[in-house]
């Protein structure tokens, strides 16, 4: 488990990492969410020993990230897919990874075919599109097999299919048992991937629940013959009821059988009846616009 | 660039370490870093053969040496400018390229790496030094540059072998203190091949303490040891020593 308490980061008079507490269970897909320069990238290069906090801490197992002593086969990051030397071939890269977690040298030839990179792996990195350097460095996040995943922007430059192949790649590490902690600006995918989000706006967590918690039920979504008299109906059983452009009617805080049920008794005929959800994407925006 | 790549499910469970990788391993490791790109391959051929061919050179179009140690030690010297450079790009280097994010991420005490990578340039420099002195007496002893005396060879070969491993360590521990290769390798060597040279011009006993280029000639040549072992040791000192405090502090990006 990775707990991660208070963490901030100062650079003069300016916070860009304000306090930051949370914990990773395992099981669990957790997305970080926020706007650029709101503080995922750099809590996460905190939570991994390479930016020093000001104050607070981040344990993996009850130890700091440096006291890990070999961290490669605890934590499978990547946090910046270009931080390689363009000058190496993947293979080589691969390899030195690989002899410093410890792992067997076949093992490179595994996760090669595991990211599709095998035809490629001869060729000096300096060629590879950022979709192929994405995968070259899941590529060494994998070499161990790792209990805990973390990732930063994982799906900058995948095509299609090799997003989809990420995101079963997450969950079933997750459904193994695994914990993954994964930042993305692709509210879509971040949506359909994880259990979990935690939201970052201005340097704080500004939300901190699972994905049905924060996105759930908003209210009731109606249309009827007759608008006005199921809006006079609504209001008289004690529900605010709000006008739609297009005739339609939202009873927030409602649920469908409610509506329902109010329709049948005053005898009116719906031609629409359904859940409103918030989508993932307005839930960013007012957290973090508020934040 | 448009590739069709196909990615599978993840299957095997490999048998990892689990503690952390020894200091020989991570020597070896930081050793395979730097001749695996063709800059680092690069130097360390230039640094074998150039002096030899430098050698060659002067020993068939200049005038007869009278002492062979001397030729031995300016293309010897000439080699450990190259293997710092060499020294450069394995700390600055992982900077400039960002791949030092990679390599603090998986042995995050900072110290162990710094040390392996100044071991590691220190064998490879003294390897590397030692064959490129060893081939530029062959070239000499061949080409009969002039049939000259060979007292004192052995200890500017030595000197050579020496300097190879402090030029390519010094050269490491200044690319870590600056962060940036190239602004490791043009300070440096507008440093040691320039501003101190110069200054000797104007306060000759002041530069004398601290010009890394002719303290490394001199050894070479059994003159003031003492003295230009000193300076070599205090280059590698204070190098190693702002490298290693500088890498300890600064955040990876």
């Amino acid at each position: 488990m990775i707990t991660v308490s208070g963490l901030t980061k100062k650079y003069g008079d300016r916070t860009v990492v304000d306090d930051v507490s949370f914990t990773l269970e395992p099981g669990t897909v957790t997305g970080f969410l926020g706007p650029n320069g709101a503080g995922k990238t750099t809590t996460m290069r905190m939570m991994t020993g390479l930016v020093a906090p000001s104050r607070g801490s981040a344990m993996v197992d009850g130890r700091l990230y440096v006291e890990l002593p070999n961290p490669g086969a605890v934590i499978g990051t990547l946090l910046d897919a270009s931080a390689v030397h363009p000058g190496r071939t993947g293979r080589t890269h691969l390899r030195l990874l690989a002899q410093t977690i410890g792992v067997s040298v076949g093992r490179v030839d595994d996760v090669l075919d595991l990211v599709g990179l095998t035809d490629a792996a001869h060729r000096r990195i300096a060629g590879y599109s950022l979709g192929m350097r994405q995968r070259l460095g899941i590529a060494g996040a994998l070499l161990a097999e790792p209990p805990v995943l973390v990732f930063d922007e994982p799906a900058n430059g995948l095509d299609p299919e090799g997003i989809r192949w990420m995101r079963d790649l997450l969950r079933s590490h997750a459904a193994r048992g695994g914990t993954v902690l994964l930042s993305s600006h692709l509210l879509g995918e971040v949506e359909h991937t994880v259990d979990r989000l935690l939201v970052i706006g201005n340097g704080r967590i500004v939300a901190d629940a699972s994905v049905a918690e924060l996105l759930g039920a908003e209210g009731t979504a109606v249309r009827a013959v007759d608008p006005a008299a199921l809006a006079l109906s609504l209001e008289a059983a004690g529900f605010h009821v709000q006008h739609g452009a297009d005739g339609g009617l939202v009873a927030p805080g409602t649920d469908p059988s409610q509506v329902g049920a109010v329709a049948a008794a005053a005898g009116l005929t719906l031609v629409d009846l359904r859940p409103v959800q918030r989508g993932i994407e307005d839930l960013f925006f007012q957290l973090t616009t508020v934040a | 660039m448009t590739e069709t790549l196909t990615m599978h499910r993840p299957t095997t469970h490999p048998a990892v370490r689990t503690s952390a990788a020894s200091l020989p391993v991570l020597v070896g490791i930081e050793t395979r870093k730097s001749l695996s790109t063709r800059s680092g391959k690069a130097l360390a051929a230039a640094a074998v053969v150039l002096p030899s061919a430098a050698m060659g050179l002067a020993a068939l179009s200049g005038d007869p040496f009278g002492s062979a140690s001397g030729p031995i030690a300016a293309v010897g010297i000439f080699a450990a400018l190259m293997l710092m450079a060499l020294g450069v790009l394995s700390t600055a280097g992982e900077w400039t390229h960002k791949s030092v994010q990679t390599t603090f991420l998986l042995v995050p005490q900072r110290g162990r790496v710094l040390t392996a990578k100044a071991l590691s340039l220190a064998l490879m420099g003294a390897v590397l030094a030692a064959v490129a002195t060893a081939a530029s007496a062959g070239v000499l002893a061949l080409t009969f540059g002039g049939d000259p005396s060979w007292d004192g060879a052995l200890v500017a070969m030595t000197t050579v072998t020496v300097a190879g491993a402090a030029f390519a360590v010094i050269g490491a521990g200044v690319g870590a203190a600056l962060g940036n290769a190239p602004a490791a390798l043009t300070g440096l060597y507008v440093v040691v091949l320039g501003v101190i040279p110069v200054a000797g011009v104007f306060q000759p006993h002041i530069a004398s303490w601290v010009d890394l280029n002719n303290s490394a000639l001199l050894l070479a040549q059994g003159q003031e040891e003492t003295k230009a072992a000193v300076v070599m040791a205090g280059w590698v000192m204070v190098s190693t020593v702002a490298g290693a405090l500088v890498t300890r502090r600064r955040s990876v990006a």
